[in-house]
Order: structure tokens, then C-alpha cells, then sequence
């Protein structure tokens, strides 16, 4: 089968962050089978992110670390973060690997964590781009050993004398099963078998066996002396964890309107094939009615995928790392500081005044060469400082490749080529008189600029 | 991620909504549809933690020097309220505006199973859920979700670059800026406000893109709206030259040039006090005080005092005892004021902490701060304040 243009931009949208624009062209003559094929042959490599050391000495990782190192780590940590959610960005636009990132993004949100340990951030984010497309079930456990979720969720306080539930609790609401699927027995029987999963101070998982509670437990229908591993193989037994993960991928990749007895098929074939994440999308990406009218340029983009999008197709560049970092706040989403363990809800929820402007505005700025006056909310450790002076960034862009694709023919001709490679839903609201009208240009390579970027400012942009 | 669908088969908001007509019906209140009354709160959410304890404090109860050997505020620095209460004297201008009785203080508000993150707790004070509950919608966007078709985003204003989560409801959000002419100007640029122009209402589809084309619409009549309203009253008043004072001023402005905004939101960060506490402290402290007593005045000398309410919250207290840093850590149950030219009871509304029976280390709660907005919400806007709580909460007596 042939897939059109607007179809395999469609597809590298939702399998990852979208196209350099000169990109498009080595797929048109391809199959869908061969273009799919080669979306995932190329995330076969798992390259980690590898720009934070490991953060203890020699002489500290033999000797264990005190308090007075770890509150050293936690207020670096901040700054450490920042930097590496700038390598993830640089990271997902550039690597060839696009869907296994796109996939990290996802585990990303749906194990949201945030702790004040940049590397442990970073380990995170490796395991979850290692297990990526892979298989959920060896995830989960490794998540439920990470360290980082261990210390945001609280399992480190979880002990035989004084349980704590935290972990236990959104391993069944949130991680796997989805509220209404479990009761709070399960969930308090459940902490019981995870007392004792823990972190050292060198960053490492441990099993405290003199915190672990080895006495009966009763989950799911089910009685022993259950450890945290049991706990999740049962879990995983239960049908509707490959269901709840299954709607949720789909309403990610898909189409936030999920339909329900497609997605019950492909939960029964994710169930059947032992949790194989690969396989799942797989199915997705091959269907016919990934391709369907109705679920292209269905969804908001998050302000991450709206942010790699624009350095793909115009190189998107700010001025200081202050400034990338602020417009994610406007925007409403900073990587590594999701809003709570429910990560970010997405969808209309991206959407306000004040973040729709921003939005639109961007393509303005870049083209009229404004800074952009916006700063996000100063985080709590921060000091107050009063009347600071109104911070202004730069954005900047290189729109050789936009320009390089495009020829102008006609203002018609021009509008319509760049309609079909920019926009991915229905473009009948888009006047193009007003985009016209807003484009004195005279210039032949200026008009290809204001045009791209008049398109760029449309709330139909917006939607991928 | 949720879908939106999956949110409206779960959202009680949704649910509760569709129950609108005949709960309104049943209880006669139609007029709760009505978007504007003349009635406004300002809500102040000072941010990080506020130390309840160290501004009215309870200068004879020996236990409070003893957990605070070094973070006491002393005799000296007290301005007293009776014989058991004082003010820290940063808060001057809260003090004088209690003696002329527009000042209440509510004490030992809280929410069963506190948290201790930031994050997690202002989300539980700005969706007003339960502890275990996340919500996506915040308590006064699901106020502005009850206003009736005609609502527009600067009904519900937060003076900020960016809309916290206490003003998103379901069906609309409030409108955030910090500069009405940088808003109106954003909003100006040729080709968003010819975009903008473009839609015409069409309420019957609810595409994606028709949301987002109606948001815009919203937006930039909302910009022009706050743009032209801002022009009509500019205050001569001296506010604190710091950010907050200055986002105090423009509230003043909007609400004496009339804006039918009903509900402010303004936030003061730099309470999170766990190192060197007491200078920093006090010089925020001065910042809210000084900056309060100046919105205050300018509201007072235009006839507007009367019709305000500022209520201002944290999303917790601090630890009773001090920590090793000349600091305190993030505690539980804390005071909110409420200020106002037409409260019904000023005051101390209630007994002060209990500084002996604590849980951990923190103080108990024993008034659930949806009880305040409960309150808020009936007794002063008349809604229903039970659509919007989602459940029903026992109301106070402070207006």
C-alpha cells in the first residue's frame, strides 16, 4: 500500500517528533510496509543519555555518603536537570531512533517522577528508553527497583513496622490498572509485599530484608507470602492492565477519542503476546485505520512535541538555555518536572489564553525578530527577589530547508504546498486571504518565510 | 494519557453538571446562572509555605518559645492583639487594617492526611480535592464552568505569564497575564488577530479545531476587553516598588475602572523558609503587608472595599518546631486571612493551634479549608458551592 504525504508525515508525527522538511522525500516512493519497516529498524539502537557522571568519588562510593554530600547533590540538582532536559530535546530531534523516543516520551509521562537527583533522573530515563519498545513487563520491574521512583513514591519509608502506600497505590491506579480495578485492601496488601525495596546512598536498588514484612498476604483473589515481584506478576495476570495500557497508547499515538473495540482487540493481542510493547505498535502503525481521515491531525500537540517540531522544520533556536527552559514553563511543560505522579493530562488541557498566544506567537517572534517577554512561575527553593527586571528572550530560526523545498510559483501555488506539508488536519479554516494579506513580501525566498511561518501561527498548527 | 472522553465519563464535574437544572430548580436558584454580580475575592496564594506561627503569634503560650528558641519572634517585634495574640511586626499594615475590623483570621485550616510536597499540596488547595484525588479542573474554573454562555476568560483573572491549575475548568479557563497592554498587544499582532476574526461562533461543532479557534476568539476579546478597561482608572497610590505590589496595582486598576472580573488570583513566592528563616521571612512578610495595605486604600477611596474580599492562603504551615538551620520544614494545617470592608465576623475567628497535641510535629487541622471556599462561594458570590466542591462542606461565618 501507498501511503500519501499528509499519511507518512502523519506517521512520523505520532512514531516521532515529525520531519526535517527535506526528509519527506526518500519515503513518497516507498511501501508502508517498508516505511514502517524502517521506523523500527531504526530505533533498534538504544543509545542512553550520558551527559550527567555518576556523582560520588571513588572514596565516597566506598565509603557511603552523608547527609552534608546529599543536600550538596539536591541543590545542584536543579541546575543538573535543566541540562539534561535540553540534551533530551537535542536528543529527540536529532537522533535517527525516533520512535523509541517518542516511546521514552511517553513512559516519561506515564511514570511521571520527579526527584531532586539529577543523574538518578537520568538513569531513570535511560531505563525507561532501554525498555521502550520492548517488553512492559520487564519495565515494570525495573521501575519498581529504580531508585528515583523509589525515593518519589516513597518506598523508602515503606517498612514492615510502618508500611507506607504510596508506591503500592499508584502501581495499581496509575502504572497498571486504573482506578476502580482494585480495592484498598489490594493496595494496602501490596505495599505490604513491596516493605524493603529501597535505595542506598550510592544510587543503587537494595532489599532491606529486615524491613520486609514475609508474613501472609491476600491480593487479587490471591494468598501467599507475596514479594513485590509476585505482586506484579499478578497484576500483569489480569487482563485489563494490558487494557488500561493499551487505551492509553492509543489515545497517545492514535486518536485522543478512543475507539473502544479496537482498542479491546489490540489489548487482547498485547495480552496474548506477553506484554510485547514492539509488537503493540507495531499492530497500530500497520492497521488501516491508523491512516483514517479522522485520526489525522486529531491531537494537540504537547508543548514538548510542539517545540521539536519547530527545531526540525526552521531549527528553532533560543538565545540562552534560560530562555528554552521558560518557554516550556509558558507552555505549560518542562521534561523531568511533571505536575504530579499523574504526569501531564494533555490534550484541551495544553490549552489557556495566555498559552494559545504563546503559541501563535512563536512563528511571529522568529519572524519580526521581538523577544519573547513570558516567564514561568519561580520554582519554591527560589528566593523571592522583588521587582526583577522583565526577563527577554531570543528565539531565532533557520528557515533554509523550508525555503529549499518550496518554490514560488504563485501565491495560490505557494499557499497550498505549504498548507500540505505544515498542516495535518482540515485546512478549510485557514484563510488564506488573511495569510496573503499579512504577506507584503516581494522577495521570492521572503515569501516563502512569511507564508511558512503565517501557517505556523495558525491554531491548526497546533494539531498533529 | 486521559482521554477526553474518559474524562467525561469520570469527571464529576460533567456528571454533577448534567444534575444543573434540577438541582437548581429544586434549591430556586436560577440566578445563580447570573455571570456578575459587583462582588469580588481576590485570592492571595503566598507560595512555598508560609509560617503561620511566626505571623500571629501566640506570644504568651510558653510552648511556642520553647520549639522556637531562636526563631521566636521577640517581644519587641510584636504588635499585640490581646493577651494572648500578636502580629509580627512586618505586618503592620494588616495590623492596622484589623484594628478597623477588616481583617479575620481563621486558624488551623487544613485537609485530612496532609501533604508535604509543594507540587502535590497547592494542587490539592487549588483543585480543592481530597488528598488521594487528582483533579484536572481547579475550584474557580469550575466557577466559571456554572456562569452562563456568555462567560468569557477575564471574568477570572490571574495577574501571572502563565494560568495555574486553581483557574482551569472544564468547559472554559481564566485569563492570565501580567501586563494588560503586552496581553493586548500579543493579541494585536496582525495575523493571530485576523485569525482570530475569522471564527464565527459556531457552538454546535466540538472539533479540536473549533476549540482552539474559540479560545482565540475568547482570548482576544478578552485582551481588548482588559486593554480598554485598564485605560479607565490608573491609581496615583504608592505601591511597594516589588513585582507583587505591582500586580496588586493592576487588580486595583482593573477593579476601579469596573471590570466585571469577579475573582482575582495573584501569588507571592519566597516562603519556603527552611534556612535563615526570620530575616527573609519578615521582608516577604513586609512585601504582602505593605503591598495589601496600599490595594486596600486604593480600593477604599473608590467605594470598592465594601464589595471585596481578599482571601489569602498557603498551601501549608511550617513545622511548630525549628530545625537545625534556623529554618522551619514543611508542616501541615495553617492560618488564611481574610480581609475585607464587609466581613461579618473580623477577628480571630477561632481558637488558636494547639502547640501540645501534635501529629509528627505538626499542628492538627480543624477546619477544612474547603469549608473557606464553601463559605466564600455561598455567603459571598451565592453559588452553589457544592456543584463546585463537589461535595458538601459545613460553611463558616466570617461574611
Amino acid at each position: 500500500m501507498q501511503l500519501s504525504q499528509k499519511q507518512i508525515q502523519h506517521l512520523f508525527l505520532r512514531a516521532g517528533f515529525g520531519f526535517f522538511p527535506n526528509e519527506s522525500a526518500k519515503y513518497i516512493s516507498k511501501s508502508k510496509e517498508q516505511i514502517i519497516e524502517s521506523v523500527f529498524q531504526e530505533s533498534k539502537n538504544i543509545r542512553p543519555i550520558a551527559y550527567l557522571p555518576y556523582p560520588l568519588s571513588g572514596k565516597e562510593e566506598k565509603e557511603g555518603v552523608g547527609g552534608f554530600q546529599i543536600l550538596k547533590m539536591i541543590l545542584k540538582s536543579k541546575k543538573d536537570t535543566e541540562e539534561l532536559n535540553l540534551q533530551w530535546i537535542f536528543k529527540m530531534t536529532w537522533t535517527q531512533a525516533q520512535l523509541r523516543e517518542k516511546m521514552t516520551y511517553f513512559w516519561h509521562n506515564h511514570f511521571a517522577t520527579n526527584t531532586p537527583f539529577a543523574y538518578l533522573m537520568q538513569e531513570q530515563n535511560n531505563l525507561l528508553r532501554t525498555h521502550a519498545l520492548g517488553n512492559f513487563k520487564g519495565m515494570l520491574l525495573a521501575v519498581a527497583k529504580d531508585p528515583a521512583m523509589l525515593i518519589y513514591l516513597n518506598n523508602q519509608q515503606n517498612k514492615k513496622a510502618h508500611p507506607n502506600e504510596n508506591f503500592a497505590r499508584e502501581l495499581l491506579e496509575l502504572f497498571t490498572l486504573g482506578e476502580g480495578n482494585y480495592t484498598e485492601t489490594d493496595v494496602k496488601e501490596a505495599a505490604r509485599a513491596f516493605t524493603g525495596w529501597a535505595t542506598n546512598t550510592k544510587g543503587q536498588y537494595v532489599f532491606n530484608e529486615h524491613h520486609h514484612d514475609n508474613g501472609i498476604k491476600k491480593f487479587m483473589g490471591e494468598e501467599g507470602n507475596f514479594n513485590g515481584e509476585d505482586i506484579i506478576a499478578i497484576v500483569l495476570k489480569n487482563k485489563q492492565c494490558a487494557k488500561f495500557i493499551t487505551k492509553k497508547i492509543y489515545s497517545e499515538f492514535v486518536n485522543p477519542a478512543v475507539d473502544v473495540e479496537r482498542v479491546e482487540k489490540l489489548g487482547d493481542n498485547f495480552f496474548k503476546s506477553g506484554y510485547d510493547i514492539e509488537r503493540l505498535m507495531r499492530d497500530i502503525f500497520l492497521s488501516n485505520w491508523f491512516y483514517d481521515e479522522e485520526n489525522i491531525g486529531c491531537k494537540i500537540a504537547s508543548p514538548v512535541e510542539l517545540i521539536v517540531r519547530l527545531k526540525k522544520l526552521i531549527k528553532l533556536e533560543f538565545n540562552e538555555d534560560k530562555t528554552a527552559l521558560e518557554v516550556q514553563k509558558v507552555l505549560g511543560q518542562v521534561l523531568f518536572f511533571p505536575p504530579n505522579v499523574a504526569g501531564w493530562k494533555g490534550g484541551e488541557n495544553w490549552i489557556d489564553s495566555a498559552s494559545l498566544l504563546i503559541r501563535l506567537s512563536i512563528p511571529q517572534y522568529v519572524i519580526n525578530e521581538t523577544s519573547i517577554m513570558m516567564q514561568g512561575k519561580p520554582p519554591f527553593e527560589e528566593e523571592d527577589k522583588g521587582n526583577q527586571k522583565k526577563y527577554r528572550g531570543k528565539v531565532r530560526a533557520d528557515w533554509k530547508e523550508i525555503v529549499h523545498n518550496n518554490t514560488f510559483k504563485n501565491n495560490s501555488q505557494l499557499f497550498d504546498e505549504l498548507v500540505l506539508q505544515l498542516i495535518q488536519c482540515s485546512p478549510t479554516k485557514i484563510n488564506k486571504a488573511v495569510i496573503e494579506e499579512n504577506n507584503a513580501q516581494t522577495d521570492s525566498v521572503k515569501k516563502i518565510i512569511s507564508v511558512a511561518a503565517n501557517i505556523m501561527s495558525t491554531p491548526e498548527f497546533q494539531l498533529i | 494519557m486521559t482521554t477526553r472522553r474518559d474524562f467525561l465519563k469520570s469527571g464529576s464535574l460533567i456528571t454533577a453538571s448534567l444534575f444543573v437544572p434540577q438541582f437548581l430548580k429544586a434549591k430556586g436558584i436560577e440566578s445563580f446562572k447570573q455571570s456578575y454580580s459587583g462582588k469580588k475575592i481576590i485570592v492571595i496564594q503566598l507560595t512555598g509555605g508560609n509560617d503561620g506561627l511566626n505571623c500571629v503569634i501566640p506570644y504568651t503560650n510558653d510552648e511556642y518559645y520553647k520549639l522556637r528558641p531562636a526563631l521566636g519572634i521577640e517581644k519587641k517585634d510584636l504588635i499585640t492583639i490581646n493577651t494572648e495574640v500578636a502580629f509580627n511586626k512586618a505586618l503592620t499594615g494588616l495590623s492596622e487594617l484589623y484594628d478597623n475590623g477588616n481583617v479575620g483570621i481563621i486558624n488551623n485550616v487544613g485537609y485530612p492526611e496532609p501533604n508535604h510536597s509543594h507540587f502535590r499540596s497547592l494542587d490539592i488547595w487549588q483543585s480543592a480535592s481530597d488528598a488521594k484525588e487528582y483533579l484536572q479542573t481547579g475550584w474557580l474554573g469550575r466557577w466559571l464552568d456554572l456562569q452562563n454562555e456568555n462567560a468569557l476568560p477575564h471574568h477570572l483573572i490571574e495577574i501571572d505569564d502563565t494560568l495555574s491549575l486553581a483557574l482551569k475548568g472544564e468547559k472554559l479557563k481564566g485569563l492570565a497575564f501580567r501586563n494588560p497592554e503586552t496581553l493586548f498587544l500579543a493579541s494585536k499582532n496582525k495575523m493571530i488577530h485576523e485569525t482570530a476574526k475569522q471564527v464565527e461562533s459556531d457552538n454546535h461543532t466540538h472539533s479540536v479545531v473549533d476549540f482552539l479557534h474559540k479560545t482565540l476568539a475568547e482570548t482576544t476579546q478578552s485582551a481588548s476587553y482588559i486593554y480598554n478597561k485598564s485605560k479607565i482608572y490608573k491609581s496615583t497610590l504608592t505601591y511597594p516598588q516589588h513585582e507583587f505590589g505591582q500586580r496588586l496595582k493592576t487588580i486595583a486598576e482593573l477593579i476601579c475602572s469596573g471590570s466585571q472580573t469577579s475573582m482575582y488570583y495573584v501569588s507571592l513566592p519566597g516562603f519556603d523558609t527552611h534556612v535563615f528563616q526570620k530575616g527573609a521571612h519578615n521582608k516577604i512578610l513586609k512585601t504582602y503587608s505593605d503591598s495589601v495595605a496600599a490595594l486596600c486604600s486604593d480600593l477604599k477611596s473608590n467605594n470598592q472595599f465594601n464589595d471585596t474580599l481578599i482571601f489569602t492562603f498557603s498551601e501549608f504551615g511550617r513545622r511548630v518546631k525549628q530545625n537545625a538551620s534556623q529554618g522551619t520544614d514543611h508542616g501541615t494545617a495553617n492560618n488564611v486571612f481574610i480581609i475585607g470592608g464587609n466581613l461579618k465576623k473580623a477577628g480571630i475567628y477561632n481558637s488558636m493551634p494547639d502547640l501540645i497535641n501534635l501529629t509528627d510535629g505538626d499542628l492538627n487541622y480543624t477546619i477544612d479549608f474547603r469549608q473557606v471556599y464553601a463559605t466564600l462561594l455561598e455567603n459571598w458570590l451565592q453559588q452553589p458551592s457544592e456543584l463546585i466542591l463537589k461535595k458538601k462542606f459545613e460553611k463558616l461565618q466570617f461574611v
